[in-house]
């Protein structure tokens, strides 16, 4: 009995010891979690601090320019910290919902997401940029992307469009001339490919925004070419998804899952797979948006080899759209006491220069163009389409953040069979009505 | 050889129990840890209760009152609803397996093996590792690609993550693979506190391996079930990041839980009022169920 008594007694001290370790562990995790704000502002006297969170596809062209605007303006420190779509999403707005917004953030265009231009703007949380010289020359047909009743409150550096980047090589492998124009090619191609052993086409439906990008590139084919003014109607209430061009873009993709079309297991496989997929020869292309074209010629073992062509959504060659949306943007907070010096920088990224230097790092088309904007080779097959043959990416006229997601779901469930084009369409109309 | 002998060792034990919370410190020594618990912790959830009677967005000043209108859209919300079906079949699974994984383990390295103190460090080992490690971890490990990871280990061409029949099942693999080592600890305190001299009078007796399992160790070691059950149920019930960064739901909504609904509600969909009243059935929910199983558990549990 006394050792039953010693053991009681020596289990609670381990238990105090671990306790403690806990608590210390504890402590040392939540130092290690908090956003380093500190670390990057040593040096400059009086400096203001301006904090900014952004998507990871804003990375290489904000770290660019923040370096450049800091070297021109001392006084102020940019510290910049990102985090991938989803993350990001719900971290600003949380720190948005307690009030702490950081002084410049990401804002994505448009409507139809939890932290759009629109969704933001309507609570009061974006600073008015309107003042601003550059915002007079935003494009009329971007203008919805923008602006809120007239008044703008995201910047963007230009535009980026949805399309097949395709591996050259195993093109000219599996003998492909030139790229399809036309849908009944783009199945042509497709089945060549399969012929000489690769997956024509990859895709990472278990990232779930990639699972939209299929259905993004034949809309504007299947529905806006027929009828321009679509999304204006859907809003009306005089069309909906069910009753629309939006089903044969569902029937012309899950036509090419039952050709075999895809790799095996798309739901199982990510947004990384499916890039390295492409880029290493495993796979002809991947239907995706061309702001990723970086992270597929990171991959590729020369970049070169990776190039772009719209996904031709009709049979009609003269019919066929392309997506194309502004690409994410940021905003500035309009309650944080540094409000005036984040305008100011916008305003900076504003000047043509920098537009042609973000537009760069990450391939988009430059929102406004002079003699020293470059446009990516990749995306030239693009610019026929750019003037009158284009619509922004559909969710950014969509009116709620729900209907986006459920899009993504439906998509899953359809691949997986578990699901009918009648369900998912009525699905994403129900979310729509919300 | 029947549960008669630890019934007539239980009044000593009981006494010197008495004895050690006569003299446990007065509750004022807690006072510290709880002022700091009802500001972090209390609080916080209490005052949040209000929104779920909103319609607040989550950000800015608009809200209204809308009494118990997010209660009933829970009713008629089929994907919250079949949330809950995930949520427990999960639950029943991870109870089940991890703590039936957790008690071999167990008794495994209770036993006199040369290499336990190791086993028990390496079977512990994923618990200290952030879940959400582990999930990314296991993407790899469930490669839908023959060739890879587990399929290629075990000759198997299995969706794992891409299946919606198979999801689930896989998020649970996942969660046991990490968990079953912290049942594992507990089971083991629990067979340390088993004296010796009962299963030597046990084998005296003659009992076999079995049954002195069966009618020894067994009943003692129902507090650590309990303990088990328990925090499996409620981290079931929870179940969040796993699924968050393994399948964020999908595919579909195939091993969409409560928590992940009530999370999408919140910061996807931006409907922070009728979040909050999904979480508030939720806690009710694990709360509800927490109390009914200690109660009964509590009831078999003898000492030794």
């Amino acid at each position: 009995m006394t050792d039953l008594l010693r053991d009681a007694r020596l289990s609670r001290g381990q238990f105090l010891r671990m306790m403690g370790g806990l608590a210390a562990a504890a402590a040392a995790t939540a130092c290690s979690t908090r956003p380093e704000t500190t670390a990057t502002t040593g040096g400059g006297q009086a400096a203001t601090e301006l904090k900014f969170i952004g998507v990871a596809d804003q990375k290489t062209p904000m770290d660019q320019l923040a370096a450049a605007y800091q070297t021109s303006k001392p006084s102020v420190r940019i510290t910049a910290s990102y985090a991938p779509t989803d993350q990001v999403q719900t971290s600003l707005r949380t720190q948005l919902g307690a009030g702490n917004a950081p002084d410049l953030h990401v804002v994505y265009p448009g409507n139809g997401s939890a932290m759009s231009m629109t969704q933001i703007a309507k609570a009061g949380l974006l600073a008015d940029l309107s003042a601003q010289a550059w915002t007079q020359t935003i494009p009329a047909g971007f203008k919805p992307a923008f602006q809120l009743d007239g008044k703008t409150y995201i910047f963007s550096a230009g535009s980026s469009v949805i399309g097949a980047v395709y591996n050259k090589k195993v093109f000219e492998k599996a003998g492909i001339e030139a790229p399809p124009t036309t849908w009944s090619e783009f199945l042509a191609v497709c089945d060549k490919l399969k012929k000489a052993g690769v997956a024509p086409i990859a895709l990472g439906a278990q990232t779930p925004w990639v699972t939209q990008l299929i259905t993004y590139a034949l809309v504007p084919s299947t529905v806006y070419a027929k009828d321009p003014a679509f999304d204006d109607k859907q809003l009306a209430g005089q069309a909906s998804f069910a009753d629309s061009g939006w089903r044969d873009a569902m029937e012309m993709y899950l036509e090419l899952q039952k050709r075999g079309f895809f790799n095996d297991n798309p739901n199982g496989t990510t947004f990384e797979q499916q890039t390295s997929m492409v880029a290493t020869g495993k796979a002809g292309m991947a239907i995706q948006v061309s702001a990723v074209l970086p992270d597929f010629r990171k991959a590729a073992s020369s970049p070169d080899d990776l190039s772009m062509f719209p996904v031709p959504g009709a049979d009609d060659a003269n019919s066929v759209w392309i997506p194309a949306g502004v690409v994410v943007g940021l905003g500035a907070s309009a309650k944080g006491k540094n409000a005036e010096e984040a305008k100011a920088f916008i305003d900076y990224l504003g000047k043509q220069e920098s537009i042609n230097a973000w537009a760069k790092a990450i391939a988009a088309i430059p929102l406004t163009q002079d003699a020293s904007s470059t446009i990516d080779p990749a995306v030239e097959s693009f610019l026929p389409f750019t003037k009158d043959r284009a619509v922004p990416f559909m969710d950014q006229r969509w009116p709620n953040a729900e209907v986006q997601p459920v899009h993504f779901a439906v998509i899953q469930e359809l691949l997986a069979g578990k699901s009918t084009i009648d369900e998912a369409l009525k699905k994403m109309d129900e979310a729509y009505k919300k | 050889m029947t549960p008669v002998t630890a019934g007539r060792a239980r009044p000593a034990h009981a006494g010197r129990r008495r004895r050690f919370s006569a003299a446990a410190p007065p509750w004022f020594f807690a006072a510290p840890a709880l002022v700091v618990y009802a500001l972090v912790v209390l609080y916080p959830a209490v005052s949040g209760v209000v929104y779920a009677f909103t319609d607040w967005s989550g950000i800015g000043q608009d809200m209204s009152f809308v009494g118990l209108a997010n209660f009933r859209t829970l009713l008629g919300d089929e994907q919250a609803m079949g949330s809950i079906g995930n949520t427990l079949l999960l639950t029943v699974a991870i109870v089940a397996v991890q703590n039936g994984v957790g008690l071999l383990l167990a008794l495994g390295v209770h036993a006199r093996l040369k290499s336990r103190a190791l086993l028990r460090v390496i079977f512990f080992s994923p618990v200290v590792v952030s879940p959400v490690m582990v999930a990314f971890l296991w993407k790899y490990i469930y490669n839908p690609d023959p060739s890879a990871g587990l399929n290629g280990l075990l000759g198997l061409h299995v969706d794992w993550l891409g299946d919606p029949s198979v999801a689930l099942w896989s998020i649970a693999g996942m969660v046991v693979w990490q968990y079953a080592g912290y049942s594992m600890v507990i089971f083991l305190a629990g067979l340390e506190g088993v004296p010796r001299e009962l299963h030597e009078a046990a084998m005296i007796d003659g009992a076999g391996t079995f049954q002195r399992f069966r009618y020894v160790t067994w009943p003692l070691l129902a507090p650590a079930v309990t303990i088990n059950l328990m925090l499996s149920t409620i981290g079931g019930l929870k179940l969040f990041d796993q699924v968050f960064a393994a399948t964020n739901g999908g595919p579909g909504y195939a091993t969409e839980t409560l928590s992940t609904v009530l999370y999408k509600q919140a910061f996807v969909f931006g409907k922070f009022g009728y979040s909050t009243a999904v979480a508030l059935v939720l806690a009710l929910f694990v709360a509800a169920v927490s109390l009914v199983q200690v109660y009964y558990l509590r009831r078999r549990e003898v000492t030794a």
